[in-house]
């Protein structure tokens, strides 16, 4: 196992390195050292890292499970979380809520994100139908309106009345999400609020940072009651991996969490069996050009510092075609969606057709059924 | 007719459909209720844990029963679950009727805007449109000067409505009607607000059953029973509960003046009882019908034309003249409505003067008094009793419309002199947004009481109305006074606006809401 190959993603653009020592010297090479553990990352800080150029996917090795395993063989101690990240996101723990602080950019980015998971659904249906649970049938949020519907209906009990909480299309089947680096839960826990979700679970192996998610899910009683919502401190590496497609995902989302993470590609065939057929692998992160140097480091770090200094590291971000070029060369993997997204300050997020090229994007591929 | 549901649990919280079961044990209940016995029980008796909704709206006038409708009435947000709280019996407005040749004097000016929000929602069709009079023209004047403006649309455009008189009550009794129709929410009327708290962790021997409240508004009515609001919404008027426990300060003036309102009847127009078309507003077959403005020194004046041979004065004077008037019989205070269109400010002041006799003097004093009899009202012929009453004006504009938990809309966010008809159509610009607001946070899984999530609310309206606000006020001021001067250059004001086509088209258009939004 040792000798497999592990892709080595560092800056220079390097390409394959064999087993542990490869990856070693991968790590001197770069001005970061530290432990061989690679990244996971907590979810957001919407830019960064880096991958090596783009030669690296291009050449990769097709076979992709042959480079998935762990670089010493030791699966259990394997991981791709890199602690120094873990350090940086734990220091930000306690203003992951503050709609004015360090993650204000993620919580404005929010939407955006539930709206590309859309236009993926769209382009291709969902080939399951799995039963209806119908504790969780409610778009309520507080729950079902209760005897309220017959409130004040003194004239006709009619049709809203008694069915007050079909909001959604009671019909299509509700969505089961894995978020992978949830850090303090801004997506997760969105993706559980929505009346379509039928579970949602954030993973995050910085103790703080889920810590935080934790107690701002505990402020809101009626979703902590759900059940629909659970978090797990813990690396993808730790998760079972799934037997069967009823304990698969309908969308695994790594938001702002490729570019924190030393090796992409182990890291993504890690990911990979966790989606059922026909779900959809949604990511967002950054192109590495020299505008996303320029506004994520330059700008947004040191510049107006809206974003904390220290969360990027521009020599990790990926450009789309090189994600593109890996997927298509992934078995099982295709219908690849994308979508630019670029901050406007004092606007807010906008999509901008082609800026996938060189700033934030979305990108999405599906499980083929 | 209120729905005050039976003594809920906490149970109630959760998801799952229908929770009626109890599931907190006896000692649980027994703690919690001493709780809340020692901060608030007004009774002393135990109480209920407050039972949590996603909206609660304080306030049922239009602003209140307009949020309401859009949020039941929309796919996306009819699934949360909501209550409204209202001081006042609501059956009283629910059954409120009327003659047709009797109107109530509170009326509001709905913009062409306001209508096509109403007809989404599909309130709209609960109101009843013979009581409802759109008008196409304005007559606007300076009432020393005699400098005209008048404010109907070019020739060649097709037929255009500046706005529609209708009723409070008739509104608000239709979008009653609308609601009780939708159904699916809690309504408590005949319920006061006893106070507003911050809500805190509610922990129970059980360590499942701790409630964690932090950061919510917990609303305690009269009754006793407790709200907890994942978005408290204040519709609750100029003097709002709801935004003094937000914190939020109201910022403004007075205009040392008071609003007189009435019903008028007018000569040579007739109610044409056989109109029960309910499709067009104001239907009727009703020729063009106009409303009037006199900007006087001591206020503007305005009759707006309702069905029929029926106007609704809108009067803005000094205190000590509304009292007057408030306190003459009807034929002098109809004579004073006439002299008000009619009559030199001089000869106006000097009738305020007079405890009585106004008749006699209006009309000695008329046929010496040269005015464009086709540019000032039909002469009014009589007043409803009952209708003429006064109001304080007031400029008043929340800092902020947003807090942790909480949005003001209507009266409760900002409220404006009456000059330009604007009030209500504030109002229902912010319950629009606000409605866009929530359903855009519920179909992105967002809390809707997040400050952030509101954030676009508070954004969208601040601004527009502080601007109606301020244009308003500045009117009211550049009017409000007889300075030769200022007076001098206000009629080459308005006399070159009347000269402008575009420029009128702009004021027009946002009189009429079509405009590009401020």
């Amino acid at each position: 196992m040792s000798s497999r190959k592990v892709p080595c993603l560092l800056r220079g653009g390097r390409k394959w390195c064999n087993g542990p020592s490869g990856a070693r010297r991968s790590f001197a090479l770069s001005s970061r050292k530290t432990s061989s553990a690679r990244i996971l990352n907590p979810d957001n800080s919407f830019a960064t890292k880096s991958l090596g150029n783009s030669k690296f996917y291009t050449t990769t090795n097709p076979r992709s499970h042959s480079f998935s395993a762990p670089p010493n063989g030791a699966e259990s101690n394997y991981t791709t979380v890199d602690p120094r990240e873990v350090a940086h996101f734990n220091a930000l723990a306690s203003t992951w809520w503050d709609p004015h602080g360090p993650s204000r950019l993620l919580h404005l980015m929010n939407p955006l994100r539930h709206d590309f998971i859309k236009s993926c659904l769209d382009s291709a249906p969902l080939p399951f139908t799995y039963p209806e649970t119908p504790a969780s049938a409610s778009a309520s949020v507080a729950g079902p309106t209760a005897s309220s519907a017959a409130s004040s209906a003194t004239s006709e009990p009619s049709s809203a009345g008694s069915e007050p909480t079909s909001a959604s299309n009671s019909s299509a089947r509700k969505l089961k999400y894995l978020d992978i680096g949830c850090g303090g839960g801004i997506f997760t826990e969105s993706a559980a609020r929505l009346s379509s979700t039928l579970s949602a679970t954030g993973v995050d192996p910085t103790p703080s940072v889920l810590a935080v998610a934790q107690q701002h899910l505990s402020q809101d009683p009626v979703l902590q009651r759900s059940g629909k919502l659970k978090y797990l401190n813990t690396s993808i590496e730790q998760l079972p991996v799934p037997k069967t497609d009823d304990e698969r995902v309908d969308i695994l989302t790594l938001f702002e969490v490729i570019e924190h993470i030393e090796h992409p590609a182990p890291f993504l065939e890690k990911c990979m069996p966790f989606v059922k057929p026909g779900g959809w692998i949604i990511m967002s992160t950054i192109a590495r050009t020299w505008t996303s140097w320029f506004t994520t480091k330059f700008v947004a770090e040191d510049l107006i510092g809206i974003v904390p200094r220290g969360t990027h590291e521009w020599e990790r971000y990926i450009n789309e075609p090189e994600l593109r070029g890996w997927f298509a060369k992934q078995p099982g993997w295709g219908n690849i969606q994308n979508q630019g997204v670029v901050y406007v300050p004092g606007i807010g997020w906008k999509e901008v057709q082609g800026s996938e090229q060189w700033g934030n994007y979305f990108f999405g591929v599906r499980k083929d059924d | 007719m209120r729905t005050i549901r039976p003594a809920s649990s906490l149970a109630s919280v959760s998801l799952r459909p229908r929770p009626r079961t109890t599931f907190i044990c006896h000692a649980c209940i027994r703690s919690l209720g001493k709780r809340y016995a020692s901060t608030s029980a007004p009774t002393g008796s135990a109480i209920e844990a407050p039972e949590i909704y996603d909206v609660v709206c304080v306030g049922g006038g239009p602003a209140g029963l307009s949020l309401l409708s859009a949020l039941r009435s929309s796919k996306v947000t009819s699934g949360l679950k909501v209550a409204l709280v209202e001081g006042q019996d609501l059956s009283r407005t629910r059954t409120w009727q009327l003659p047709r040749d009797q109107f109530s004097n509170r009326v509001s000016s709905l913009t062409p805007a306001s209508v096509g929000f109403l007809k989404d929602i599909g309130a709209w069709k609960h109101i009843d449109t013979a009581r409802v009079q759109a008008y196409d023209e304005m007559q606007v004047w300076d009432g020393i000067t005699g400098s005209n403006i008048s404010f109907d649309w070019p020739t060649g455009s097709t037929s255009k409505t500046i706005a529609y008189m209708c009723e409070n009550l008739n509104l608000t009794r239709g979008l009653l009607a609308h609601l009780d129709e939708l159904g699916g929410f809690t309504l408590l009327d005949n319920s006061r607000v006893e106070k507003i708290e911050t809500g805190e962790e509610y922990s129970f021997s059980s360590a499942d059953n701790s409630l964690n409240l932090t950061g919510w508004p917990i609303v305690q009515l009269s009754s006793g029973k407790q709200l907890a609001a994942r978005l408290l919404v204040g519709a609750d008027g100029a003097n709002s509960p709801v935004r003094t426990f937000a914190g939020i300060e109201s910022r403004g003036w007075d205009y040392e003046r008071h609003g007189v309102v009435a019903t008028i009847s007018l000569e040579g127009l007739e109610l044409d009882l056989s109109d029960f078309s309910n499709t067009v507003p104001g239907g009727a077959g009703k020729a063009t019908r106009t409303a009037y403005q006199r900007f006087l020194p001591t206020g503007p004046v305005a009759l707006l034309p309702m069905p029929g041979p029926f106007a609704t004065l809108v009067w803005s004077t000094l205190p000590s003249h509304a009292a007057l008037l408030k306190s003459l019989s009807p034929t002098d205070f109809v004579a004073m409505v006439n002299a008000a269109f009619r009559l030199s400010h001089v000869d106006l002041a000097y009738l305020h003067t007079l405890s009585s006799g106004q008749l006699e003097e209006v009309s000695w004093r008329e046929k010496h008094t040269a005015f464009d009899v086709a540019k000032i009202p039909a002469r009014a012929t009589g007043v409803q009793d009952g209708t003429v009453q006064s109001f304080p004006l007031r400029m008043r504009n929340a800092d902020t419309y947003t807090g942790e938990r909480v949005a003001l809309v209507g009266d409760a966010a900002h409220t404006t002199h009456p000059l330009a008809g604007q009030g209500l159509n504030q109002g229902q610009l912010d319950i629009q947004s606000l409605a866009r607001t929530i359903t855009y946070a519920v179909e992105h899984g967002q809390d809707i009481g997040a400050q952030l999530s509101l954030e676009s609310y508070n954004a969208e309206r601040y601004a527009a109305n502080n601007l109606m606000l301020g244009v308003v006020d500045k009117i009211h001021k550049l009017y409000a006074t007889s300075f030769a001067p200022v007076v001098a250059l206000r009629s080459l004001g308005l006399g070159a606006v009347n000269q402008l086509g575009p420029l009128k088209r702009f004021f027009m258009e946002q009189a009429a809401g079509t405009g590009k939004r401020l």
